[in-house]
């Protein structure tokens, strides 16, 4: 499959992947985890860049924000006690579900989002979080937020950048989280998952709100209008029926083997409500 | 194509190989001999390629060789010591949970880094090590509790 | 069962257990031959086309190709890939390859050369151009006027209709049935739908091949016919049988996939031109659609009952695709009506059937052979009417079914590709099984529990089903033993073990039999050359067919050893016994090394016999399979909580490994009822030949299992057994279907019972329900 490869590199820091990337022109092609490259097996590539020994497997606090490294395995994120105690661990959370033990111990947080898969797990709990990510090339680094990231199916922003580290910034006082996920089987890519964030007042009505949505548009998604109709209302049964309402007119998703777009549709009405409801009850993830 | 040079430890002993820089540890380590590695789907979902990587399970399907430069691998031909048979051997000869056997290999595996890392684990935790290593034969019930029983028995 | 018995009925050890657990090669590919080629098959990528040209220049000329064959290079044999007994029921409509192609995936040409990207690239460059025909994808248009027809060769032999596309019909009964719905109270009519489940054997189909130093062609393969791959390669290939050598090693699972004589021809092929070894491996996508599947099907059930709830008449109506070739065809589908029907006691019962050919994956054995399909509509249907009736379904099943004594007259009716014989109920633990399995599950309190509030209801069902051990008078296998120096025996045996664990058995019943601990057992298995003949494995024949030839062997030998230790011992021979290693009578005794070396160097003689066995009678095991599920009414998706299953499968010679035959045979049917089915795309591509998109049931998805063993003894069977390993596939489809049924009320009459069925149907009750308050 990939016998047309000339080169594998290990680089040992940011700067040699980058000069190895520019080299490699439109052939070379940055491994981490390796288990969406593998399985694709892009007959192009001519030269493998193993990024994994380049210093970005880490969880680390800077300021109010956490910020995680691009290679961190989704073993580690489940496992941290840090991210098991960051927003009620929606993304340690996330990060348990993708995939099984074996995979999880070598898919990398970046190499989730780089992959661009609108199904990727631990997208929808960043969306919530207003995450954003760090990107390097030859002229420097820049952080764009996630939602700018992606900018269509299987696309995402990069080109010769290399996504190196995700900033989780400070989150809101007294936040609520959940994490949602529907498979047809226990270990299975999501045929919907959704992430919400919720904070109440005094009054128990909602003051901030983070609505998102994995593997039901091209790519994982905030639904912003939703969010918009849910501030300032309190979180019963007639907001929550008008806020899925509107979940479900944000969503675009398709009909294939998995499931058809109008059950898609309905289970990000399911998905939304249970979230929020969880959010409301103040119950958080169980991890 | 290039030839190139991979060093790794596999089951305690020091390896030196030559590889093409696209093989994966899969093939590599099924042509060094090592047929406990099994190929059953090359992406990912089965398992019955694992093996341990520095302790942890991985899927040697989706890992380039290269990528195992300087690792500590175990396969299932490392687990016992000579001819005694680790806990979780005897436990899956005792419960009946070896049908054909072609995923024996990776349950052994994935249990044995469970035990390593968590001694008494729980049925939840035991289904969860076992979930990445599809097996059609058992129904999983014989397995499970063979993992259990080896627990008990290092106890 | 296991009174007196030392090793019959113990939960011995896998005789092959520890190579298993240590990763010792076992397996057909664990071997590693000097000058071995990689070999590839080029795929169809349509469901129906003429090759208008093929030119395979380039492929040649590419530096490490070896050998590529098309229709034009090698011999055009009409024969079945099924791997069954000489003269195959199933039509003689498939070639090596041929200039037709009949279904997305169906060979156009094979290559070998010194690596697999060498391979790959070689099939590349074959140029083909293809003159595409309407496909018949739809198995309700295949019989239709005007549809394309598949099999328009003029070669090809045993096909019912080609012009019409029907494989096979079979339309049998007994009484009248006619007669019997006039006479009944209530009549119930209904249709079913069956999905195509791959088997997913963790190893998928491989084959190698090479020739050895006398120039004979050896076939190490992944089989569970080896018999029948050397007599089919034989002929396919035009080379005599005796210069072919078949091995089959360790098999990662095959559940009916691999009795087929699949990959061995095409190898066998490539080994001969490129004089070199070569193996073939189907990549998993492979395996999905170039392999095999399970027959979908359309199943019209009807039934008449008194209303006490006797059943008087059963009428089963089936359209069933066999895909693009007949393997077994007619026979998968004649188990449809002669084990499904006969279940109930009913005088009256007719079976109709239409196989017919689809531009379809080749649907072929699967565990189960038929039954799953007919009893998926069968005990879905009692249970509807059972419930209609206001009767228990266990208290109706009760009522119903077949008894200790009873003949099952439609198996007369419906042999193997042609009458059958009757069969007769010997030994019956259904009752028991009933009784057992609806405890375990809490039964009684479950069924009458009031329906829970919120989103997820939960619910009980159940399904009782049966099957064969052994193809009446078709099946029969052979075994020999001889006796070592040390008192060990060697045990040779045809028979093929799976992974299920029949060389434990049958060395299990060969110990038994004489009288030695089982380590004294060594068994090979599965060797065209060095073991006797035997069918292979399949249509759960091993213990009782194998296994009655490998007791019949070892009565003999017995009585060898018995009359060698007379001389030694001074006493006649029946005052001897055989156990513990020894041959005793009152106050001495030999040991079995001492009788062995006195026999090969005092009297020169080597204790050894061999016998053949086969049944006349294919006695049943019974299975009693209830559910309890929880459906999440918000996302339709069905958790099932437990799983009961109580199987008679005779005696258990091995209590642990029919456990595990048990279990697994439930998972398959757990993902055969609600997860399970190799989709196509409207031109016959298929959509989910993967892991991630085709699901099985993992570690996780698993609910409790509760697993009962109802022993009974068997006549018929080696120390009273029948059989186990696919009778209990049978039960869990309808089991669930009505499970979900008790918990919310509406029926499932499709397979797979998916999460957004379920939401649709509920959705329409919501709307009937609404529509009837206005």
């Amino acid at each position: 499959m990939f016998d047309r490869v000339e080169a594998f590199y290990r680089p040992g820091t940011v700067r040699e992947a980058l000069r190895l990337l520019q080299n490699g022109k439109n052939r070379a092609r940055v491994v981490a985890g390796g288990t969406d490259l593998v399985v694709e097996a892009d007959r192009s590539i001519r030269f493998l860049i193993d990024i994994t020994h380049a210093g970005l497997s880490y969880i680390r606090r800077r300021g109010k924000a956490c910020v995680i490294g691009a290679t961190t395995t989704m073993a580690t994120l489940e496992n941290s006690p840090a991210i098991r105690a960051l927003a009620g661990g929606i993304l340690a959370r996330a990060a348990a579900t993708c995939g099984s033990v074996q995979i999880r111990n070598m898919a990398t947080l970046g190499g989730n989002l780089a992959n661009g898969s609108p199904a990727a797990d631990t997208a929808t709990p960043l969306l919530a979080l207003d995450a954003e990510v760090v990107l390097a090339d030859a002229r420097g680094r820049r952080k764009i937020p996630l939602t700018a990231f992606y900018s269509g199916l299987r696309k995402t922003a990069p080109g010769k950048a290399l996504l190196i580290e995700v900033v989780i910034p400070a989150l809101p006082r007294g936040g609520r989280w959940s994490f949602q996920k529907l498979g047809r089987t226990e270990s299975d890519i999501s045929l919907v998952n959704a992430a919400a964030g919720l904070q109440l007042d005094s009054k128990g009505r909602a003051k901030w709100a983070r609505i998102a949505l994995g593997a039901v548009a091209p790519t994982p998604i905030r639904a912003v209008n939703a969010e918009k109709l849910l501030v300032g209302r309190k979180v019963d049964e007639s907001t929550l029926a008008e806020v899925c309402d509107q979940v479900a007119r944000e969503v675009q998703p398709i009909t294939d083997v998995r499931a058809s777009a109008e059950y898609r549709r309905e289970m990000c009405r399911v998905l939304v409500r249970r979230a929020l409801e969880e959010c409301a009850a103040g119950t958080g993830c169980s991890l | 194509m290039k030839a190139m040079e991979v060093r790794l430890n596999v089951n305690g002993e020091a390896k030196q190989w030559t590889i093409a820089p696209g093989d994966l540890l899969l093939d590599v380590l099924r042509r060094e001999g090592y047929f406990g590695v099994k190929r059953g789907c090359e992406a990912g979902e089965c398992g019955a390629c694992t093996v341990l990587l520095d302790g942890k399970p991985i899927n040697s399907c989706l890992m380039f060789a290269a990528q195992a430069e300087g690792a500590d691998v175990l396969t299932i031909e490392g687990v016992a010591h000579g001819s005694t048979l680790h806990p979780l051997q005897e436990a899956f000869l005792d419960h009946g949970a070896v049908q054909c056997g072609f995923c024996t290999p990776a349950m052994i595996l994935n249990a044995k880094a469970l035990l390593d890392r968590k001694p008494h684990p729980s049925e939840e935790e035991v289904r969860e090590a076992l979930a990445g290593t599809y097996c059609r034969c058992t129904g999983f019930r014989k397995p499970v509790e063979a993992v259990l029983a080896a627990a008990g028995a290092k106890r | 069962m296991s009174s007196g018995r030392t090793v019959v009925g113990h939960n011995v050890r896998k005789v092959e257990g520890v190579k298993l657990v240590t990763g010792g090669p076992a397996f057909t590919d664990d071997i590693q031959l000097p000058g071995l080629l990689y070999g590839k098959i080029l795929p169809s990528p349509y469901a129906h086309a003429r090759i208008k040209r093929i030119d395979t220049r380039k492929a040649k000329a590419l530096p490490g190709v070896h050998a590529v064959l098309t229709y034009k290079n090698v011999p055009r044999v009409p024969h079945t890939t099924a791997g069954q007994a000489w003269p195959e029921p199933s039509p003689y409509d498939t070639y090596l390859l041929d200039s037709k192609v009949r279904f997305v995936g169906d060979r156009v040409a094979a290559v070998a050369a010194e690596s697999r990207a060498i391979a790959e690239k070689a099939l590349r460059l074959i140029e083909v151009e293809y003159d595409v025909l309407p496909a018949v994808l739809d198995m309700e248009q295949a019989m239709a006027p005007g549809a394309a027809v598949i099999h328009d060769e003029p070669d090809s032999k045993g096909i019912y209709d080609a012009s019409r596309n029907i494989a096979g019909y079979i339309l049998r009964g007994i009484g009248d049935v006619d007669q019997g719905f006039r006479d009944s109270d209530r009549i119930f009519e209904r249709e079913y739908r069956t999905q195509r489940q791959q088997h997913c054997p963790l190893e998928p189909h491989i084959t190698i091949s090479w020739l050895d130093g006398d120039g004979r062609l050896v076939i190490r393969t992944s089989t569970q016919v080896p018999y029948h791959s050397r007599r089919q390669v034989a002929m396919i290939l035009q080379i005599p049988v005796s210069r072919i050598h078949v091995i089959k090693p360790r098999m990662g699972g095959g559940f009916g996939g691999k009795q087929e004589m699949l990959l061995e021809d095409i190898c066998g092929a490539l080994a001969l031109a490129a004089r070199r070894p070569v193996k073939i491996e189907y990549t998993r996508e492979e395996e999905f659609y170039m392999a095999r599947t399970r027959h979908p099907q359309i199943l019209r059930m009807k039934m008449g009952v008194k209303r006490d709830g006797t059943i008087l008449a059963s009428q089963l109506t089936v359209v069933a695709t066999t895909g693009a070739y007949g393997s077994h065809s007619t026979t998968v589908q004649g188990n449809t009506g002669s084990k499904v029907l006969p279940l109930y006691r009913a005088e009256h019962m007719r079976f109709e059937c239409h196989v017919v050919y689809t531009n379809t994956p080749v649907a072929g054995a699967f565990r189960g052979y038929g039954c799953p399909q007919g009893f998926f509509a069968q005990e879905t249907l009692v249970d509807e009417i059972a419930n209609d009736l206001g009767i228990d379904p266990v208290e109706f099943h009760r009522q119903n079914v077949i008894r200790l004594g009873d003949t099952d007259r439609l198996s007369a009716q419906l042999g193997e590709g042609k009458e059958g014989l009757p069969r007769i109920v010997r030994s019956c633990g259904l009752p028991e099984c009933l009784d057992r399995a609806a405890a375990a599950i809490g039964w009684t309190g479950k069924r009458q529990a009031l329906p829970a509030a919120g989103h997820l209801k939960r619910g009980v069902g159940m399904a009782c089903t049966m099957q064969g051990s052994g193809i009446a008078g078709i099946d029969w296998a052979s075994a020999f033993l001889k006796m070592n120096e040390d008192g060990s025996f060697f045990l040779q045996t045809g028979a093929a073990d799976v992974g299920g664990g029949a060389d434990t058995v049958l060395s299990q019943i060969a110990a038994e039999t004489l009288g030695v601990s089982l380590d004294k057992i060594v068994i090979t298995s599965g060797d065209t050359d060095t073991t006797p003949f035997d069918v292979g494995a399949y249509a759960s024949s091993t213990t009782i067919i194998s296994g009655g030839a490998v007791k019949k062997a070892a009565e003999k030998v017995r009585e060898q050893v018995l009359r060698m230790a007379a001389k030694m011992l001074d006493t006649p021979v029946e005052n001897l016994t055989c156990g513990d290693n020894r041959v005793s009578a009152v106050g001495k005794s030999a040991t079995m090394t001492e009788i062995a070396l006195h026999s090969m160097y005092k009297e020169k003689t080597q204790i050894m016999d061999g016998a053949s066995h086969f049944n006349t009678d294919s006695p049943p095991p019974f299975c009693a399979t209830f559910a309890e599920v929880e459906v999440d009414t918000e996302t339709g998706k069905v958790r099932v909580l437990h799983m009961a299953t109580a199987v008679d499968p005779g005696t258990a010679i091995n209590p642990a490994q029919a456990e595990g035959q048990v279990e697994g045979a439930v998972a398959q049917g757990l993902g055969y009822a609600l997860t399970e089915e190799l989709v196509l795309d409207g031109a016959g591509r298929p959509l989910n030949p993967n892991f991630l998109d085709y699901k099985i049931f993992g570690a996780k998805d698993m609910p409790k299992l509760t697993t009962i063993l109802v022993e009974t003894d068997e006549p018929l069977g080696p120390y009273g057994a029948k059989s186990i390993s696919e009778v209990p596939i049978n039960g869990p489809a309808p089991a669930i279907a009505n499970a979900i049924f008790h918990a919310i009320g509406v029926r499932f009459r499709k397979l797979p019972i998916r999460p957004e069925d379920v939401l649709r149907a509920l959705r329409e009750k919501e709307t009937v329900a609404d529509d009837q308050c206005v």
